[in-house]
């Protein structure tokens, strides 16, 4: 019976399953020739090979994979994210600078590290910088005081993890590279199941020097490009994808209507990039510091733009030598 | 279409030599002139005519597989009024939509990310399953991710708040024995889960869905969130994605008729430079635009969330104002409201706490 198929297949332009899922049935009957059921059984056919799984029942998944995520190592932050950051899909940090978005990116990089069990996924992270270079100082003090910062987990296994050796540096100074770094290295790193987090500090820096005002279509075209990659990247690798953003001031309120228009910022590159982003999380200065014992730290916030799975909130934080980690005595305010 | 070939009205003898000759659906004869279906089955001229004239006969008036040829439009407005909407939950949008998201239409809901589209479509997956003496569907739906949101956390919050709900609200033996079987296990168990990563699974699902809504036929809601995020990919080739697209509303349509169900799909917004001004509109274009028969525009106005009814043959354009609380989507905290017992008749509503997290 196939083989009476595959004769005006071989006659046509349909050389893979795509071709045949995509094309509809008259046209499918009309190029080969075929009968109508002949035709309905070829595309079911098709369509099965296609397709990754057979559906599963929610209650299934909840015996599955895809529900870890990934502390960020302070449980009053990790609250706030309902346990941290989900594995597929595109998390978004956006702030002005000097607000400490940077430092998300450096300890996740190494919270990643941690077994499942604490908050982690047992594998490195990919950390991408695109306009300053890797704080490398920094992130051997944060290695330094990992055994500070995670007081839950047992000494003797913070000790024993080599940090610096999972975290793996890029530097990609424009778009192209980045795209190559993208294909090639992180989908190895990846397949290898060396790396369990990417890391990308800062996508507004890749678009918005390369491009002219009146370029913008092309600019999305390669906004829609990249985030596409990485997001297929995440939902193949159950890997989080962390993308730190910078942000532009808001002018004219009525054209904010991308959000309930509250601040006098906005993350950059406009809804076309917020239409990638699964979970949107914005970093912010607030006036006053927090003195603990001989450090002091100015006041940050962190707080929930939108997620599918978390209520619109904040919590207020601060930095230390340890990392950043949330502020309990000041009560959150809730919007 | 999927009629099999023994109940056409046919002899005996007639109907066992195709039976005989593998005939076993009518979508198999459709193809066939009467010359060559004689000589696949032994079939006389006359009767091969015979054969594809009822096949033909019992396949018009709009395909629906009914054995009458059509339906007067009496007869489909008794028909449609016998099929319940699907409760979102918040009142006052019910009201608006006439009861809720209509069972054999398509759906759109539009906005920007962040507004509620998906919070609406998982609270929609919920509603579909309450029971029929709280007034509600009691079906299964398929939830087809294309974007990685359905997340178990916030599903498992919404359900936890309808099971909630509806036992405060149960008041008799009929609805107390319900609640045995709404339950957030049982909830979830009812949702058939699909993640598709590009267009070309997208596509290849929706060729094998109809199989899959035959075999079950429980299923009263189909959910696509979102349609936009795997074709805004194809941004070279418009054309293919215009075609494509104008397959994918055809078979939904078709769907939705056939086997009963409510379509809800989720659009991404973008942007329109037209006169000089920029404007936010639905993606996917202006073609796209004719596929659903509702729109469903949410958006922000102010730090309020404002659900709008845009297209509709049967609506006024109509503005309500809603808000995503823990419990899922629900009316706007206008006062503080009690807990009311409603009628089972009417559509179910949620009257419960409602704690604004939301702006």
């Amino acid at each position: 019976f196939f083989l009476s198929l595959f004769k005006p297949l071989f006659k046509v332009q349909l050389k893979s399953v795509k071709d045949v899922v995509c094309a509809s049935a008259p046209d499918l009957q009309r190029l080969t020739g075929l009968s109508n059921s002949d035709v309905q059984q070829l595309i079911t056919a098709a369509a099965a090979v296609c397709r990754r799984h057979p559906p599963i029942t929610a209650q299934q998944l909840q015996h599955g994979v895809s529900g870890a995520q990934l502390r960020l190592g302070c449980p009053v932050l990790d609250r706030l994210l309902r346990g941290g950051l989900p594995v597929g899909g595109i998390t978004e940090l956006a702030g002005e600078s000097g607000t400490g978005k940077t430092q998300v990116g450096l300890q996740l990089s190494l919270s990643v590290q941690y077994p499942a069990e604490h908050g982690g996924l047992g594998a490195g992270a990919l950390y991408v910088c695109t306009e300053d270079s890797f704080p490398i100082k920094r992130l051997h003090q944060l290695i330094g005081e990992q055994v500070c910062l995670r007081s839950d987990v047992p000494a003797d296994l913070v000790s024993s993890l080599r940090f610096s050796d999972h975290v793996y540096i890029e530097h990609t100074a424009d778009l192209d590279s980045l795209l190559v770094c993208l294909t090639r290295r992180a989908r190895l790193l990846l397949t290898r199941g060396l790396v369990r987090l990417i890391v990308v500090d800062s996508v507004a820096a890749l678009f918005r020097t390369e491009f002219q005002a009146d370029d913008w279509l092309e600019r999305n075209r390669q906004l829609l490009t990249f985030s596409s990659m990485l997001h297929h990247l995440s939902q193949e690798f159950s890997t989080p994808v962390l993308c730190i953003n910078q942000v532009t001031d808001v002018f004219s309120q009525s054209h904010n209507s991308m959000g309930p228009s509250l601040s006098t910022v906005s993350p950059a590159l406009g809804l076309a990039w917020a239409n990638q982003v699964m979970v949107r999380l914005m970093m912010s200065r607030l006036q006053g510091t927090v003195v603990r014992g001989d450090q002091s730290s100015a006041l940050r916030r962190l707080e929930v733009v939108f997620a599918p799975h978390l209520a619109r909130d904040g919590q207020n934080a601060a930095v230390w030598r340890e990392g950043l980690r949330g502020v309990e005595s000041w009560t959150s305010n809730r919007k | 279409m999927q009629r099999p070939v023994s109940s056409l009205p046919l002899s005996q003898a007639v109907r066992l030599k195709l039976g005989s000759a593998g005939f076993q659906l009518t979508a198999d004869l459709l193809d066939f002139k009467p010359d060559k279906l004689s000589k696949e089955t032994g079939l006389s001229e006359e009767e091969a005519v015979e054969v594809l004239k009822a096949v033909k006969g019992g396949g018009g008036g709009g395909g629906s597989g009914d054995i009458s040829a059509s339906l007067t439009a009496l007869e489909l407005l008794q028909k449609e009024e016998e099929l319940r909407s699907i409760v979102t939950f918040s009142s006052q949008l019910d009201e608006c939509l006439g009861g809720g998201i209509p069972v054999g239409k398509i759906t759109e809901v539009c906005g920007v990310p962040g507004i509620g589209k998906t919070q609406l479509c998982l609270q929609l997956a919920v509603d579909v399953q309450v029971p029929q003496c709280f007034g509600g569907v009691e079906g299964q739906v398929m939830f087809i991710d294309t974007v990685g949101s359905f997340l178990l956390q916030r599903v498992t919050d919404i359900a936890a708040a309808a099971v909630r709900h509806c036992s405060l609200l149960a008041e008799d033996d009929e609805q107390r024995a319900a609640m045995e079987t709404f339950t957030v296990e049982t909830i979830l168990s009812n949702i058939f889960l699909v993640r598709c990563h590009d267009y070309v699974e997208l596509l290849a699902e929706l060729h094998l869905l109809p199989d899959f809504l035959s075999q079950h036929p429980k299923i009263r809601l189909l959910v696509i969130d979102s349609v936009a995020f795997p074709f805004r990919l194809l941004f070279d080739e418009l054309s293919q994605r215009t075609h494509l697209l104008n397959g994918v509303g055809q078979q939904l349509i078709t769907m939705a008729i056939n086997h009963n169900i409510a379509v809800v799909i989720t659009n991404q917004m973008t942007t329109r430079i037209r006169d000089g001004q920029s404007h936010i509109v639905p993606a996917l274009g202006e073609c796209w635009g004719h596929a659903p028969t509702i729109r469903l525009l949410l958006q922000w106005e102010g730090s309020r969330r404002l659900a709008t009814i845009f297209k509709s043959p049967c609506h006024v354009e109509t503005m309500v104002q809603y808000q995503i609380t823990p419990e899922g989507f629900r009316d706007a905290d206008q006062s503080e409201m009690a807990h009311s017992k409603r009628p089972r008749m009417d559509t179910d509503q949620s009257a419960a706490e409602p704690k604004d997290t939301s702006s």
